[in-house]
């Protein structure tokens, strides 16, 4: 089974395919040029100097969130759009479960994933690791950084901290409570290969139902919902 | 030759089949007014999100209404600038990844070729040169059509779009959002001299050129002055008035573009070349002059995808195409 892998949810942008669970190219965009520009090329790429038509893919996995609101689309966008012209489906991957495949799936560690959300958030799930593959604990979600550090403190075991969050959440935590450690670089940030090793075990989906986790309503939502409560209120 | 397009760059999701440029074999249109409404003007995010979650079953769709398969589609065009910018990448990447699977041109079209492009789908007849007007919300500019896609800006506005100016005197009048067609219901009811607005006017730059936010303020600043005084405000008076003023403004400069430039035809584009004031007057004026006039009917005015296809087929004769790296952008020239 050829697989097409996309993730563009945050700075870097990047594609891989695969053969079964064996990667067979990748690439990587770091440069902060859109991800409209440099995506596709990327895939188009790939998969000519595997001297393989874009027909021979049966699916495109991809980021479908949390992230960058933009980033995200534009690479469900282009998943559509290729599965639509293909009519092949898509799997849609959890950008933080893919980040934790991409990570150092070591038994037994502990890895918070996490992006910077902005407004004194992170987008984080944990997982565990067993049998060389990430185990979720937590479902995806946007947390406060004190609430996250009370959650890693309590389940008591040291924590690798991986994603763009990564940073922010070792310099913010009490590191006399709870054990932390930032992935090395090459291994912290999502990519496509964790999109295609993500999605190995999942079902693929009409692309056309494929729809982004932003885990966040828009700006207008979520002032004209604040305004509705406080009207409420008074 | 048959073209798969796509628009999305404000807040309609629209796909649709065109044959050579002119003949349409399927309009797909998902309006997200519903959705903005309560906002009062177009949200960028809810657009953006929302052109994602129908792109998909507006282009089965538009294959299925067309009667054709994927196969069938000779080369993909796409609205790929100006717009809201976010918007726009949906149904950028979209398309260009659709062409690139079905191996086949991706042509991108501005959008306000498209707009002029209309005019082709209406009228078989119509080609160029001739002038046309393009007015919506986002964009309001004269344009000399020498040829299909050689055009020159003549004059445009220096601020707000026309379409502009009547949605935000809809909002100080109470009359929700969008504001054209519910100014336009109002107008027929008043009289166009209830109030003296003013035609404001440019100083250098092209005699075309045209400004709008002066005479959005008067109209604001009516209203207000009435709200604070409790002097009755005669709405369907200030909307006939407001109607006429933004027709004789954009009327007479494309009357008098034309004549200097000595076209026979004059067109009409965009979502705001439905006011009924402004087709009215150029009707007349058109007949006055011995002009032939173009004005796409309503459908084909607001923003529709076959446009994108009518404007893609020639763009696509010139040699315009693009890869993979296609971008959107917000901004473009003509």
């Amino acid at each position: 089974m050829l697989t097409l892998a996309l993730e563009s949810s945050a700075k870097a942008a990047s594609a891989a395919v695969f053969e079964d669970e064996r990667m067979l190219a990748f690439a990587i965009q770091n440069a902060g040029l859109t991800h409209s520009r440099t995506l596709l090329p990327m895939a188009e790429g790939l998969m000519r100097q595997l001297d393989r038509p874009l027909s021979a893919l049966d699916r495109v996995a991809v980021s479908r969130g949390p992230g960058s609101f933009t980033g995200l689309r534009i690479g469900l966008a282009e998943a559509k759009g290729l599965c639509w012209a293909l009519d092949i489906p898509a799997v849609g991957v959890s950008t933080l479960e893919a980040m934790a495949w991409g990570g150092p799936v070591l038994d037994g560690q502990m890895l918070c994933c996490c992006m910077d959300a902005r407004r004194d958030q992170v987008y984080n799930a944990l997982f565990t690791v067993e049998g060389g593959k990430p185990v979720r604990l937590t479902p995806d979600r946007a947390i406060s950084v004190p609430e996250l550090e009370n959650e890693l403190v309590a389940r008591q075991e040291p924590w690798i901290l991986l994603g763009d969050g990564a940073e922010l959440c070792y310099n913010a935590m009490d590191r006399s409570l709870v054990t932390l450690f930032t992935a090395p670089e090459p291994l912290r940030v999502q990519n496509a290969r964790g999109v295609g090793l993500a999605a190995m075990g999942k079902d693929a989906v009409p692309a056309g139902e494929l729809l982004p986790v932003y885990l966040r309503l828009s700006q207008a939502e979520r002032e004209r919902l604040a305004r509705m409560e406080k009207e409420s209120i008074t | 030759m048959l073209i798969l397009s796509f628009e999305s760059s404000c807040d309609e999701t629209a796909v649709a089949v065109v044959e050579d440029g002119r003949r349409v074999l399927a309009d797909e249109i998902f309006s997200q007014v519903a959705l903005h409404e309560i906002y009062g003007g177009v949200v960028p995010e809810i657009a953006a999100r929302s052109h994602l979650e129908v792109i998909s079953l507006l282009a089965d769709r538009a294959l299925e209404k067309a009667g054709v398969t994927r196969r069938d589609i000779d080369a993909v065009a796409c609205t790929y600038a100006p717009g809201l910018i976010g918007a726009v990448l949906v149904g950028v990447n979209f398309a260009k990844s659709a062409a690139l699977a079905l191996g086949v041109p991706l042509i991108p079209v501005h959008h306000v070729r498209g707009h002029i492009a209309a005019n082709y789908l209406a009228y078989p007849e119509l080609e160029p040169p001739f002038v046309c007007l393009a007015i919506s919300g986002g964009n309001t500019m004269l344009v000399d059509v020498r040829g299909y896609t050689d055009m020159s800006i003549l004059g445009q506005t220096r601020d707000d779009a026309a379409g502009e100016c009547f949605d935000k005197s809809a909002r100080v009048l109470g009359l929700g959002y969008p504001g054209g067609k519910p100014i336009d219901d109002l107008s027929k009811r008043g009289d166009d001299r209830a109030y003296d607005l003013p035609r404001p006017t440019v100083n250098g730059g092209s005699p075309y050129d045209m400004s709008f936010s002066g005479l959005k303020t008067a109209v604001v600043n009516l209203a207000h002055h009435a709200e604070q005084t409790g002097e009755p405000l005669d709405k369907p008076g200030l909307a006939a008035s407001l109607c006429r003023a933004v027709s004789e403004m954009l009327v007479g400069r494309t009357m008098d573009a034309a004549a200097r430039l000595g076209y026979e035809n004059i067109a009409v584009a965009g979502g705001v070349a439905a006011n009924s004031r402004i087709r009215a007057d150029f009707e007349a004026a058109c007949q006055k002059a011995g002009k032939t006039l173009f004005v796409p009917p309503l459908r084909l005015c607001g923003d529709n995808a076959a446009m994108i296809g009518a404007q893609g087929y020639y763009e696509y004769l010139a040699g315009h195409t693009a890869g993979s790296d296609l971008n959107a952008y917000a901004t473009m020239e003509l």
